[in-house]
C-alpha cells in the first residue's frame, strides 16, 4: 500500500536534501522507514538519532503510523547565533 | 513647600521638618546626605554641584510625587544644594511623614535613593592636592563599575561623556501609548531584570531593543571579544570595538542608548559552574549563545532555578525559537531534543555561514517575547518549536509535550556530568600519551590523508559511525578524544559522559591547537 505524503526539510537537511519541501508516494510505515529512504535517495548523512520528527505540526516518535495527506517534518537542531 | 527645590544657601532642616506635619501622621524619617572630606581614595577639600536645574526639579518633583502615592504616605519632600560647599556641609534633605514609621522610612529612602539615580546633578570634588575633578552622578558610577559581578573586569568612563551629559529623561510615549502597555506597563518593564547569555547576532538587537524599552537590570554573559567577522551580523559593535569583551563594549553601548538601565557586564562563558549564580539574580532568561552544550546549560539551569527563558538559534537562513515557562506541564528544551545532539554534529554560524538580518530578526523576536511576557501579553508562547524561515517569511509551530522520563525531572544528574572537566589540553600528542591517556581520532577518513608523522593516532574511530551505532566507544580505559579543532571531540565526550562514562576527555582545540 502506498501513501502520499508531504516532506519538508529543514537546516542542515534542506542542504542535503537540496529541497525544503516535497510530495512522496511511500509504501514506508513509518517516519523511521520513510527517513531511511529518503536518506538514500537525496545521501542526507545525519542520522536520526540527530534528528526530530514531527507530523501535522506536532512532534511524534519515529514509529508512529504513517497516514495519507500527512505533512512530515524532518528537522535537525540548530545552534546559530 | 515645593516637593523638590535647589538651595544656593546652607540648608535648615528644622524649617523643612515643620512643612511637613500633619495630623494624620504618626511620625517623620529624614536623610541628610553631608560632604565628606574622602573620596575614592583622595582627600576631599571642598565640593561644588551643579544642577541642570529645570529639568531637575521636574524630574526630582516626580519621585517624589511618586514616593507619595507608592508607600501612600502624608508629605515628603527634597531640598538639594548647588554651589560650592565645605567638608561637613549639608549636601541634600530628604523627608517624609506618615501615619506609620515603616512607610516613613521606606518613602525616605525611596527619594534619596531615586534622586541620586535619575536627577541630573553633577559633583565636582576638590582635592587637597590641588587637583579637581567632575564625578559621576550615581547611576554613571554604578553602570560603569561598582557591582561586583562574577568574572566582571573593571571598567570606567573613560571620556567626559558619563560625567558631563546631562541626564534627559527616557522618552517612552510611544510604547506607553499602547492600551496594553500605559504607565503601569512601563512600570512593569522597568522593575524588571533580564539575563541574555551571549552578545552575538541574536544577542546583539535583544540587549538593544531590552535596553531601549526601559528594562530597570540587564545582565550580558559573554567571555569572547569583538571580531572582525562578527560586524556584519553584530551592529551594536562598531570597528572600534574589536578586541574588546563583548560584554563590556555592549553595556557601553546600552548606557549610551538609555542611562535609566543598570547593565552589569559578565565577561565570562556560561558553565556549570556559574550557570546557576548567573540565572537565579534575574527574573528572565534569553539563551543567545551559539553552542548547543551553552543552550542546554541554560535549559537546565532555568528548569532548576524555575525562570522563563527564550531560547533561539539560527541556521543560514532559518531559526528556531522555544520559550520556557516553569510550569509543570511545560516542555524543556531537553523534552525536545532527548538526544542532547553535541556541537560539531550540526552547523554553527562559523561553518555554515548566516546572512545578518537572520539572527538579527530571530534575536528582536527573543526581545518581543521576553517584553510580551513581561507584560502580560496574550496569547501565551508555543509550547515546542517555532521555525522561522526569513526566504520564504514563513514560520511553522511545531508542538511539543512534555516528554516523561525527560532529564529535566533530574536536572542533577546532568549537573553531576559536567563537573569533571570535560577538555584538557597538551602541547603535543607525546605529551598526552605520557600523561596516561590512550589517544582515539575520531575524524573521518578523508581528514587523515594529510597527517604528519606526529599526528598520526592509531585508534581510528570515525564520528559519523560512532553516531550511527556502526562501531562501538571502547569499555574500559582512560581515553583522550581528539579531532580537528576540539569542536566534535567535545560532543563526544559530552555525549559519552552522559552514557554514564567518566573516563573520558576531549583534546582542547584539537590537532590544530598543536
Amino acid at each position: 500500500m502506498t501513501r502520499t505524503v508531504h516532506v519538508q526539510y529543514f537546516a542542515a537537511l534542506r542542504e542535503q536534501a537540496g529541497r525544503s519541501a516535497e510530495t512522496c508516494e511511500t509504501s514506508a510505515a513509518t517516519p523511521r522507514d520513510l527517513y531511511s529512504d529518503l536518506r538514500q535517495r537525496h545521501g542526507l548523512a545525519l542520522p536520526e538519532a540527530l534528528l526530530r520528527v514531527a507530523i501535522n505540526e506536532e512532534f511524534c516518535d519515529w514509529e508512529r503510523p504513517l497516514a495519507d495527506g500527512d505533512r512530515v517534518v524532518f528537522i535537525p537542531p540548530v545552534a546559530g547565533g | 513647600m515645593q516637593p523638590f527645590t535647589f538651595s544656593t544657601g546652607t540648608l535648615r532642616p528644622e524649617s523643612f521638618r515643620e512643612a511637613l506635619c500633619d495630623p494624620a501622621a504618626g511620625g517623620y524619617a529624614s536623610f541628610e546626605g553631608w560632604v565628606r572630606d574622602h573620596n575614592d581614595g583622595r582627600r576631599v577639600r571642598r565640593l561644588e554641584y551643579e544642577a541642570f536645574e529645570a529639568l531637575a526639579i521636574k524630574e526630582g518633583s516626580r519621585i517624589v510625587q511618586q514616593a507619595i502615592e507608592k508607600f501612600g504616605i502624608s508629605r515628603a519632600a527634597c531640598v538639594h544644594r548647588v554651589g560650592d560647599l565645605a567638608v561637613g556641609e549639608l549636601a541634600v534633605w530628604v523627608g517624609a511623614s506618615a501615619a506609620h514609621r515603616q512607610e516613613a522610612f521606606a518613602a525616605c529612602r525611596y527619594i534619596i535613593d531615586e534622586v541620586k539615580h535619575c536627577v541630573p546633578i553633577w559633583k565636582k570634588e576638590h582635592y587637597e592636592d590641588g587637583d579637581s575633578g567632575w564625578v559621576n552622578c550615581e547611576r554613571c558610577a554604578e553602570a560603569a563599575d561598582g557591582r561586583p559581578h562574577e568574572g566582571g573586569v573593571p571598567h570606567s568612563h573613560d571620556g567626559p561623556r558619563g560625567a558631563t551629559a546631562p541626564h534627559l529623561p527616557q522618552d517612552y510615549s510611544r510604547q506607553v501609548a499602547l492600551p496594553e502597555v500605559g504607565q503601569a506597563g512601563q512600570a512593569r518593564i522597568r522593575n524588571a531584570s533580564i539575563l541574555v547569555i551571549g552578545a552575538g547576532g541574536l544577542g546583539a538587537p535583544a540587549l538593544q531593543y531590552l535596553a531601549a524599552a526601559g528594562v530597570g537590570r540587564i545582565g550580558i554573559v559573554d567571555g569572547d571579544g569583538v571580531e572582525a567577522s562578527n560586524l556584519h551580523r553584530q551592529p551594536i559593535f562598531g570597528v572600534a570595538d574589536i578586541g574588546r569583551p563583548k560584554a563590556v563594549a555592549a553595556a557601553d553601548r546600552l548606557r549610551d542608548l538609555n542611562r535609566d538601565v543598570r547593565c552589569e557586564a559578565i565577561v565570562a562563558d556560561a558553565t556549570a559552574e556559574n550557570i546557576d549564580a548567573l540565572v537565579g539574580g534575574y527574573d528572565v532568561i534569553l539563551e543567545c549563545t551559539d553552542n548547543l552544550r551553552a543552550k542546554f546549560l541554560v535549559n537546565d539551569a532555568v528548569v532548576r532555578a524555575g525562570r522563563p527563558a527564550f531560547f533561539a538559534s539560527v541556521y543560514q537562513y532559518e531559526g528556531q525559537l522555544q520559550a520556557y515557562l516553569p510550569r509543570a506541564d511545560w516542555p524543556c528544551l531537553r523534552c525536545v531534543w532527548p538526544e542532547t545532539p553535541g556541537d560539531g554534529m550540526v552547523g554553527n554560524c562559523a561553518e555554515a555561514g548566516v546572512l545578518g538580518p537572520v539572527p538579527g530578526t530571530l534575536g528582536a523576536l527573543q526581545a518581543m517575547q521576553a517584553l510580551q511576557f513581561i507584560l502580560g501579553l496574550g496569547p501565551e508562547p508555543a509550547r515546542g518549536l517555532v521555525v522561522v524561515d526569513l526566504l520564504s517569511l514563513s514560520t511553522r509551530s511545531i508542538r511539543a509535550a512534555r516528554r516523561a522520563g525527560c532529564d529535566h525531572e533530574v536536572p542533577a544528574k546532568h549537573r553531576a556530568s559536567t563537573q569533571e572537566p570535560l577538555e584538557v589540553s597538551f602541547a603535543s600528542l607525546a605529551e598526552a600519551r605520557a600523561a596516561g591517556f590512550e589517544l582515539v581520532d575520531i575524524r573521518e577518513a578523508w581528514e587523515r590523508r594529510f597527517d604528519r608523522p606526529a599526528e598520526r593516532i592509531e585508534l581510528h574511530l570515525p564520528m559519523s559511525e560512532l553516531l550511527e551505532g556502526r562501531i562501538a566507544f571502547p569499555e574500559r580505559g582512560r581515553y583522550l578524544i581528539v579531532c580537528a579543532h576540539g569542536v566534535r571531540s567535545l560532543a563526544i565526550a559530552e555525549r559519552l559522559r552522559h552514557q554514564g562514562r567518566a573516563d573520558v576527555y576531549s583534546m582542547r582545540g584539537g590537532l590544530a591547537a598543536l
